[in-house]
């Protein structure tokens, strides 16, 4: 299937819902439940699947979750300007599933929380909470017996909080969870310095922002960047110090863009460098400018998402650690509301609508033995239990169903 | 801060007063309590529109039998059972943001937004049943997006999806050196001619209140051109400038900022804000108007960028005041902001130049893509009710392009035939259709 089959479909903007269409809606998603249900049939749960050994299988996983985006603006005939190395780089090698439903809540923590949970959570939107079932990183540490150094989170998204990392699992929970840093944090907590000092002058000098940026890192608040690494209570552990020092040099002086996403892909590929984690998640968040109000911004943001997800891509193949055995999956968090919504069209994410739920996902990378678009719907839940069987890891019974097209 | 926020429900219209002594709100499930209580609170706050609204809600259920209201709400109660939400904090006083995420979390939310609908719909169809509910007059939504903001004519109308139509338009009027949107609202005046402004027509209506017109503003120019010709302290129309604004918006925002770091969660900024005084920060066309007042609270409370891009604050604006007012006519420009400065951009403050000293620079294509969609949702937000969805014409200008889209009825008389519409000819249009 060539990518403007795929593209061709209706888009158009809500106006008044009927109650004849919010019947027909319901209706829908009874069918697609339906369908849903019967690949279930055709794919058992992941737990009755597995029969893996507990060694692993050496394979490593890079996770990029990108925020709130739209069909219309991306896997659409308009949208593919906007996302030139995923439809162009990337689609030709790739698995394609042009259906990833979010049938959960459509906030960022419990989207986010469900993708690596394999289970719908419904937990508070502002990650006072952590996740109710095991995360892949948990699954992962507790059954390879990996070190913590092996899984990692790196987020913009100022709605998670490093309980994304462990469940409140008691056989799980922080002992077997991921490090997570939120880059883009540093910046704020540099900026509110820099102002509470009165050395503005220095945020408009990109040859002083990085001495701002480290000022704001070395700082007695390490608690206030809400990181969680290696369960450092009051200070980075110094690899971390140091990764985070040349990342910080790398987008400083890089020259190019300055956007949160752009200090989380130079933090994540230092991550990479330095750890070569075996399940990497990167969450970027610049689309989120739409909650403002800004479209141009959110549609740069949407490429911005594109390159980086691109340049990660890069890294993979440049980097001995990755190349040859690693899988890339590349999804929204979810949609967001349809143009003509009560909920003011693309500023927000929480109406009950395709526009909303029904996603995409793309896979490339050594789990891929054939590129292919996969017509059949699939839900964010199914990724958690087809990636720990990927890694070689017994997966728990959660909501989630195998995705058997990829190799594990 | 003093209140001033007060509670309004002594005001209330005696028989509604009366109802809500005897009891009548026993009979709403927990989940509107939040909601009647807030609106009754806030009685002398609200527009006609919403009074009406309320009214006709609790008219309706006061009119029943205890066993005909449980039988209304049955579904309500059932859900609310459901979610177990006696068991959590949920307040029945305030819209909080508890509440809101007690319910969006739900399994059963979507089913709950269901119910909540037809009640409301039962209401509405009794109010027509009633004639409670007036035939509505004609309609005006007039946008526009300047000439500093560069658009694509093969590009411009796409999202419009063929609803309406392109029309050419010719923007150099020779009788006046006025920008379009200062000429078609406020006409002209001068030795060589002389034309009433759409204003005019719309304040010399019968049916015509100090809120039946609102004129937003993504910059001063077009409030400032309107103010001369009224009272400044008590404009006959609803004038929201951004820039005029300012002082209003950095305070408030600067509160919020401030507040985040010393209250445990976002509920508590909420209620502070909500009764800080807000006199001080406003412009003297909006300081007398208790009601645009707290409009203006709650529009910046309600986010979406109302507080941070003029230009969602024209659209969010315009959506709300359709929303809560349903003016006869809405006029709303768009303008150019600021492109995000470097590093800093992430940072969302009251003021960026405070932050980062580095010049700010207008980011006119950028504006140019954000107007352009923005423009198609105040239309959009209009068309959801059914008092703009008969007898409405909207208007978008886009000046760069020297065209118009226009959605109309029929009964809509604009001259096309002779070419380029002249913004006489569009004018006279115009004011004939609302006058």
């Amino acid at each position: 299937m060539k990518i403007e089959d795929l593209v061709d479909i209706p888009g158009g903007f809500t106006t008044n819902t009927t109650w004849d269409e919010e019947f027909d809606a319901s209706k829908r998603s009874f069918l697609r439940a339906a369908a849903i249900l019967a690949a279930g049939l055709m794919f058992p749960q992941a737990k009755a699947e597995s029969n893996l050994q507990h060694s692993g299988t050496g394979e490593k996983v890079l996770l990029v979750i990108v925020g709130g985006v739209r069909r219309a603006e991306t896997f659409s005939r308009d949208g593919l300007e906007n996302i030139p190395h995923l439809a162009g780089d990337l689609f030709s090698q790739s698995l394609f599933y042009p259906h990833v439903r979010n049938e959960g809540v459509t906030a960022h923590f419990n989207a986010i929380s469900s993708i690596l949970t394999g289970n719908w959570q419904r937990v508070d939107d502002w990650g006072k909470f952590a996740p109710t079932t095991p995360t892949l990183f948990e699954q992962v540490r507790k059954g390879l017996g990996i070190d913590r150094k092996e899984t990692w989170v790196v987020a913009s998204n100022k709605a998670l909080t490093n309980l994304i990392g462990a469940s409140s699992v008691s056989d799980f929970g922080p002992a077997y969870g991921a490090n997570v840093v939120f880059p883009k944090q540093l910046m704020l907590i540099a900026v509110e310095e820099a102002l509470r000092q009165g050395r503005t002058g220095n945020m408009a000098d990109r040859g002083k922002v990085e001495a701002e940026l480290e000022s704001a890192m070395e700082g007695s608040n390490y608690e206030g960047l809400g990181w969680n690494v290696f369960d450092a209570a009051d200070q980075l552990d110094p690899r971390v110090a140091e990764t985070i020092r040349t990342a910080i040099a790398g987008f400083v002086r890089s020259g190019g863009a300055t956007s949160g996403d752009e200090l989380t892909f130079f933090m994540t590929r230092e991550i990479m460098r330095k750890f070569a984690p075996k399940v990497l998640v990167v969450a970027f968040s610049d689309v989120e400018a739409a909650h403002f109000g800004s479209y141009a911004l959110h549609l740069a943001g949407i490429r911005t998402a594109d390159r980086l997800a691109y340049q990660l891509w890069q890294e993979v193949q440049a980097n001995p650690d990755y190349r040859g055995k690693t899988t890339m999956c590349i999804l929204p968090e979810f949609g967001r509301d349809p143009d003509g919504s009560s909920t003011n069209g693309f500023f927000n994410h929480r109406a009950n609508e395709d526009s909303t739920r029904d996603t995409w996902m793309m896979v490339t990378g050594s789990a891929v033995e054939k590129p292919q678009v996969i017509e059949r719907p699939i839900r964010h839940i199914d990724l958690c239990p087809t990636l720990t069987n990927l890694l070689g890891c017994r997966s728990l019974e959660s909501q989630g169903t195998l995705l058997a097209e990829l190799r594990g | 801060m003093k209140n001033d926020s007060a509670n309004g429900t002594d005001k209330l219209p005696q028989e509604l007063q009366q109802a809500v002594n005897d009891g009548l709100l026993k009979r709403f499930p927990l989940t509107f309590l939040p909601f009647v209580n807030q609106q009754l609170r806030q009685w002398e706050f609200l527009f006609p529109n919403e009074r009406q609204s309320v009214q006709r809600l609790l008219f309706y259920v006061a009119k029943m039998s205890p066993q005909e209201s449980a039988e209304l709400f049955k579904d309500i109660l059932r859900l609310e059972d459901r979610m177990q939400l006696r068991r959590t904090k949920f307040s029945d006083e305030e819209q909080t943001v508890q509440n809101s995420s007690l319910l969006a979390r739900s399994p059963l939310f979507q089913e709950w937004r269901r119910a909540v609908q037809a009640v409301f719909d039962e209401a509405d169809r009794y109010a027509i049943r009633s004639q409670a509910l007036k035939k509505p007059g004609n309609r005006l939504v007039l946008l526009d997006i300047p000439r500093a903001l560069p658009l694509d004519k093969s590009r411009t109308w796409r999202r419009w999806q063929g609803i309406g139509k392109t029309v050419d338009l010719d923007l150099s009027d020779p009788r006046s050196s006025r920008r379009p949107m200062e000429f078609l609202l406020g006409g002209i005046e001068s030795e060589v001619a002389r034309s009433e402004g759409i204003l005019r027509a719309v304040q010399d209506r019968p049916d015509a209140s100090p809120v039946s017109a609102w004129v937003l503003d993504a910059g001063r120019d077009l409030v400032e051109s309107i103010l001369p010709q009224s009272d400044p302290t008590s404009p006959r129309c609803v004038l929201l400038s951004y820039a005029r604004l300012d002082g209003f918006r950095q305070s408030f925002s600067h509160e919020m900022n401030t507040m985040r770091k010393d209250l445990a969660d976002a509920d508590a900024v909420f209620d502070r804000l909500r009764t800080v005084n807000v006199r001080a920060w406003c412009p003297p066309e909006v300081v007398n108007e208790p009601a645009i007042r707290e409009f203006m609270r709650s529009l910046y409370l309600s986010g979406n960028g109302a507080v941070i891009f003029n230009n969602s604050f024209v659209e969010w604006g315009a959506s709300e005041a359709i929303r809560r007012a349903r003016p006869m006519f809405l006029a709303a420009r768009f303008g150019a902001r600021a492109k995000p400065k470097a590093f800093t951009g992430v940072a969302v403050f009251d003021n960026p130049d405070e932050i980062n000293p580095t010049p700010a620079v207008d980011d006119v294509s950028g504006s140019a893509v954000d107007a352009e969609i923005l423009a198609l949702y105040v239309w959009l937000a209009a068309s959801r009710y059914p008092e703009y969805q008969s007898s409405t014409v909207c208007v978008c200008l886009a000046e760069s392009v020297s065209q118009a889209y226009v959605i109309a009825p029929d009964t809509f008389d604009l001259d096309t035939r002779n070419g380029p519409v002249t913004l006489a000819g569009l004018q006279d249009s115009l004011c004939r259709w609302v006058a």
